[in-house]
């Protein structure tokens, strides 16, 4: 009983012989709408900002150095490739790329920016896109924050809204001290 | 002659700590091809040595026993294998030493382990200590039995007598019943699945190696390996007696090829079985010590 | 009971504290009660047949100067659900506690007392559970003043007390880093030689706080990415619980083929995740050849699913209204080919898995529970169904495509981790079933995400219930003023599993503690959602930091 269940288990398992790939000298191809690293193209982008207003992860950051120029930032230490951003780009400039094999000692490897220089009113010297209310608008969306992504930091110690003191003045709690002095 | 009477003992040394790590590669390999992946290279576990034996050496547990273990669990290991005649040729200590050394040094090698593990102060150290232990205890009789069986056969405790082949020279039910057992106590001797208790990985994080790194973690590697080598070096010679030329390189040659194939079906067993719980192993070995002591028993009776 | 029943045993009982109200959906029952009753009223809901699942306790204090605290109550057999509602004045949030009579509301209590400040007075175990051992007294993150990303500063000297160990027993320290766990939690095992006399958990080592994330930071359309990340193995389960509570809570109704492209993918996880645990299973029993095995048959599921989502894990599918991605009919054929292949394949297994006498030995009587136990402490899923409790959501309570679908329960009366593999095993197959009915059944076209108004209604409450893989999950949602939620409770089903752990452990040896703790397929990242805590482990003797570099360095404490 036992020896004829252990016969027929090296038999099912020796027939589908050695699956695995001898990774990285080889690798399966990534499938068609893989979500790899998202990949901005230029000139196609508006500067609307549509994705950074969908990113879950906040890491996609627009700033406006002047008038004219707009900064689109991506870190990608904190992206989660949702394709989000790809899904709302009115204009189809960002693609999610088969590229996956992201890892890096060096942060800026995997970030982009972009600057974009924005067209302005000619009377008002202001950009057409902060001004009329297009479709863009409508990818603004509320309730949404924005992290200091210029600071790079995940955590930070507090905030305006919450006085460090509160923690000194709790009780039963003693500030972090060695054991045996 | 005399000289490679005097060159065996050395020439087993050689051969048994070159072809370890060979054989330990080839279980590894095997449990790859079962399990459908590629596996580490052939050679991967003297990389492992090599690296561990380069390390830094930490005491953590800050006892001299903790440092001795190691050295003590080595050095027994390669005393047994230095004893025994390898390709049939008996060596300068063969001739004046009897089994009960051999039994001596691999109790010894097991006393090491456990005063490592004690000495580490580790909860799961001490756990695979009580376990390894336990084993102990209970296989030892089937090996001891193993080797007095060709004692019994002929009258001498001698090893020279006993061992190579002394049992199985003349096939009788009691050598039947012994081949049987050993074969069963196999999985156990070497510490493979199902009989991996005492370390255990998923529960007890390697047992009573827990708190070994480094060169030290290497010698009860490499101490392991001998033995795992030294038992199926022990069937090979004392149930497949037959195996052989007379001519001493043919000999060891053949002779790790026999036990290359003994290796494949420790390698097999243990990569299809799941590990057995301490209270379920002991039950099995209390079976296997009653069939040893049966086997001694026909073999007293001249069966 | 059913409901009107129900309805009239409690209003003759409480009389006018007691308010009933009608939920989002007629199978949701809301009953307000007042804080004296509350208690009174919960061991009645357990009474009449209720199985608990999880309470929420909220901070409304600036809506209407109060904390509120709910109890859920699912009545299986009759397919509704009871909200038991009731609020506590803003200074002394003091409740009764239920966990004495019901042991699977402890966690619940517990977690409150950390997070909201809550005392539940007669909880039999009032410990930390949640929050790190040295987080500040008096701070309790989920109270709407405490900032989201509030780190305080470490403590070195502060120590979570073990429970009592019985007499005679050693503790084997069991995590926060071991093998057999593969994400952080302790367990301090009491053993007496090899035999497991007692066990205290200490986990929620992994919070991220995420619900007080998604209650601060990001809107209703993030938070599914967010939920997602709850679980690498049952992301999709997280994702369309929440979905659908915020679906529940503003009344939208999404697309039919919407609906059946979520129970594929549900379905498509739960097969994944059954093999994925059959090969831990096999691992933890030292079987590494059915892990390997195992692992080989999913992965062409792993495949599938990246052709389907564009990812192997974290699908990314699942949003408010719909769906992203849409099953082609190419994509229809790929799936049911990928579903043939593994069918077979799984079928081999299922024989070499179940005729092996040596499995037998490891899992037949492990881990067992009879099954008025495995109820009292609500225990969800394959762990529950093993120990012949004939609970599944998707048949109970039935979400996305479900009620259109025929599938059977597998359920096994041996209450022993042998009967929650044969469970799981079987399972793959009705999951099979289920792709190949919905994939049969999905209406041809229709849109795939509906459109969800700009602002939704605040202050409604949803609830939802999702069968993972490893039991139900439960999300509940109340809206908040801010395109986000104003309170957000995951419960996933290990939260509740782990709580009856210690007594599957009893009288067992401690070989099988891998396989015990393994057979409720914990997720403890799952379980611990809630909040920023900086979880250092700590075992019984607690080393400074300053002490363990020392250690490491080769030197020995004076």
């Amino acid at each position: 009983m036992w020896l004829t269940s252990k016969i027929k288990q090296v038999l099912l398992v020796l027939k589908p012989g050695k699956v695995t790939l001898n990774y990285p000298a080889e690798s399966r191809p990534v499938p068609e709408g893989f979500r790899g690293q998202p990949a901005w193209d230029h000139t196609k982008c508006i500067g609307c900002g549509g994705c950074a207003n969908h990113c879950p992860a906040r890491t996609i950051l627009t700033r406006d150095l002047c008038p004219e120029i707009r900064i689109l930032f991506y870190d990608g230490a904190r992206c989660m490739y949702c394709g989000r951003c790809a899904d709302v780009c009115p204009e189809k400039a960002i693609v999610m790329s088969p590229e996956f094999e992201l890892a890096t000692g060096d942060r800026d490897d995997i970030t982009q920016s972009l600057e974009l220089f924005m067209l302005t009113c000619q009377r008002c010297g202001r950009c057409y896109d902060l001004e009329i209310k297009n479709a863009i608008d409508k990818l603004d969306l509320r309730g949404y924050r924005y992290d200091s992504l210029e600071a790079r930091t995940v955590i930070r110690r507090s905030t305006e809204r919450f006085a460090p003191d509160v923690l000194g003045e709790t009780e039963a709690y003693r500030r972090p001290e060695r054991i045996g002095g | 002659m005399r000289a490679l009477t005097y060159a065996a003992p050395l020439i087993n040394a050689l051969v048994f700590l070159l072809a370890a790590p060979l054989y330990e590669g080839v279980l590894r390999k095997l449990a790859a091809k079962i399990q459908s992946r590629q596996g580490p290279p052939l050679i991967q576990p003297y990389r492992d040595l090599l690296k561990l034996l380069g390390k830094q050496t930490l005491n953590s547990a800050g006892s001299w026993p903790f440092k001795l273990a190691p050295l003590g669990a080595f050095a027994a290991a390669l005393a047994v294998v230095v004893l025994i005649p390898f390709g049939g040729r008996l060596g300068v200590f063969a001739g004046r030493l009897d089994v009960i050394v051999v039994i001596y040094l691999l109790t010894l090698g097991g006393v090491a382990v456990l005063l490592g593990a004690l000495a580490s102060r580790n909860t799961f150290a001490l756990i695979g200590a009580s376990r390894e232990m336990v084993t102990m205890i209970m296989v030892e009789p089937v090996l001891a039995v193993t080797l007095i069986l060709g004692a019994v056969k002929l009258r001498s405790l001698g090893l020279a007598a006993a061992m190579p082949g002394a049992a199985g020279a003349k096939f009788t039910l009691a050598t039947g019943l012994m081949l049987a057992v050993y074969l069963l106590a196999l999985q156990a001797f070497v510490a493979r699945q199902p009989f991996d208790i005492a370390e255990a990985e998923v529960e007890l994080l390697e047992g009573p190696f827990i708190e070994y790194s480094g060169p030290n973690y290497a010698l009860f590697k490499y101490a392991m390996m001998l033995k795992q080598m030294f038992y199926a070096w022990l069937f090979v010679s004392v149930f497949l007696p037959w195996i052989r030329t007379g001519i001493y390189p043919a000999d060891i040659v053949l002779q790790l090829a026999a036990m290359l194939v003994v290796f494949l079906l420790i390698g097999l067993v243990g990569s299809t079985n799941p590990r057995l719980r301490i209270d379920q192993a002991v039950r099995y070995y209390a079976v296997l010590i009653v069939l040893s002591l049966a086997a001694v028993a026909l073999a007293v009776k001249g069966w | 009971m059913t409901k009107d029943s129900l309805i009239r045993t409690l209003r003759d009982g409480f009389g006018p504290a007691l308010t009933v109200s009608e939920g989002a959906t007629p199978k949701r029952l809301v009953l307000d009660i007042d804080r004296t009753a509350f208690r009174a009223a919960a061991l009645k809901l357990r009474a009449a047949g209720g199985r608990y699942m999880v309470g929420v306790g909220s901070d409304e204090r600036d809506r209407r100067g109060a904390f509120g605290m709910i109890h859920l109550f699912a009545f299986d057999k009759d397919g509704f659900t009871v909200a038991l509602r009731t609020s506590a004045p803003a200074e002394t949030p003091e409740f009764d506690s239920i966990a004495p009579e019901i042991p699977a509301a402890g966690w619940t209590e517990r977690e409150y007392m950390d997070l909201l400040g809550f005392t539940f007075k007669g909880n039999p175990k009032p410990k930390k559970l949640i929050l790190a051992d040295d987080w500040p007294a008096g701070i309790h993150p989920l109270r709407k003043e405490v900032p989201y990303n509030l780190v305080p500063p470490s403590a070195e000297d502060v120590a979570y007390e073990l429970d009592e160990a019985p007499e005679g027993t050693t503790t084997v320290p069991i995590g926060p880093f071991h093998p057999s766990l593969h994400e952080p939690a302790h367990f301090a095992v009491y053993v007496d030689g090899e035999t497991i006399k007692g066990c205290d958990y200490r986990g929620f080592m992994t919070h991220r706080g995420i619900e007080k994330l998604c209650q601060t930071q990001v809107s209703y359309n993030e938070v599914p990415f967010v939920a997602e990340r709850i679980c690498g193995i049952c992301g999709s389960v997280h994702a369309a619980a929440y979905s659908q509570s915020v679906e529940e809570a503003a009344g939208i109704k999404i697309a039919r083929r919407a609906e059946f492209i979520r129970t594929i993918m549900l379905e498509i996880e739960r097969l994944h995740s059954h093999l994925l645990w059959l090969g831990v299973a096999g691992h933890l029993i030292g079987y590494d050849t059915i892990f390997m095995q195992s692992w080989r048959v999913r992965e062409p599921i792993m495949w599938l699913s990246e052709r389907l989502t564009g990812n192997r894990k974290t699908y990314g599918m699942i949003v408010i209204g719909g769906v992203r991605r849409d099953i082609t009919p190419a994509l229809r054929e790929d799936i049911l080919g990928v579903l043939k292949k593994v069918e077979t394949e799984v079928g081999g297994l299922k024989d070499a898995v179940l005729k092996d006498t040596s499995i037998h030995r490891r899992t037949k009587g492990v881990g067992f529970i009879p099954r008025e136990e495995a109820e009292a402490w609500s225990l969800l899923g394959p762990v529950a169904r093993g120990r012949g409790v004939d609970i599944d959501v998707r048949r109970d309570h039935p979400y996305a495509a479900y009620d259109e679908l025929s599938f059977d329960v597998p359920v096994m009366d041996s209450g022993d981790v042998w009967g929650t593999l044969v469970v799981r095993l079987l399972e793959i197959f009705e999951s099979i079933k289920i792709v190949r009915q919905a994939l049969d059944k999905m209406p041809s076209d229709g849109p795939l995400l509906t459109e969800v108004a700009d602002v939704l209604p605040a202050y409604r409450h949803g609830l939802s219930m999702v069968e993972a893989p490893r039991g139900e999950s439960v999300h509940y949602l109340i809206t908040g003023p801010e395109n986000r939620p104003e309170r957000w409770r995951v419960r996933a089903p290990t939260y509740t599993n782990l709580q009856g752990v210690p007594r599957m452990l009893l009288d067992n040896q401690l070989a099988d503690f891998p396989i015990i703790v393994g057979s409720i397929d914990p997720c403890f990242s799952c379980t611990d959602r809630v909040l920023v805590v900086d979880g250092r482990a700590r075992s019984r003797r607690v080393f400074a930091r300053s002490e363990i570099e020392a250690l490491g360095r080769g030197r020995r404490k004076p």
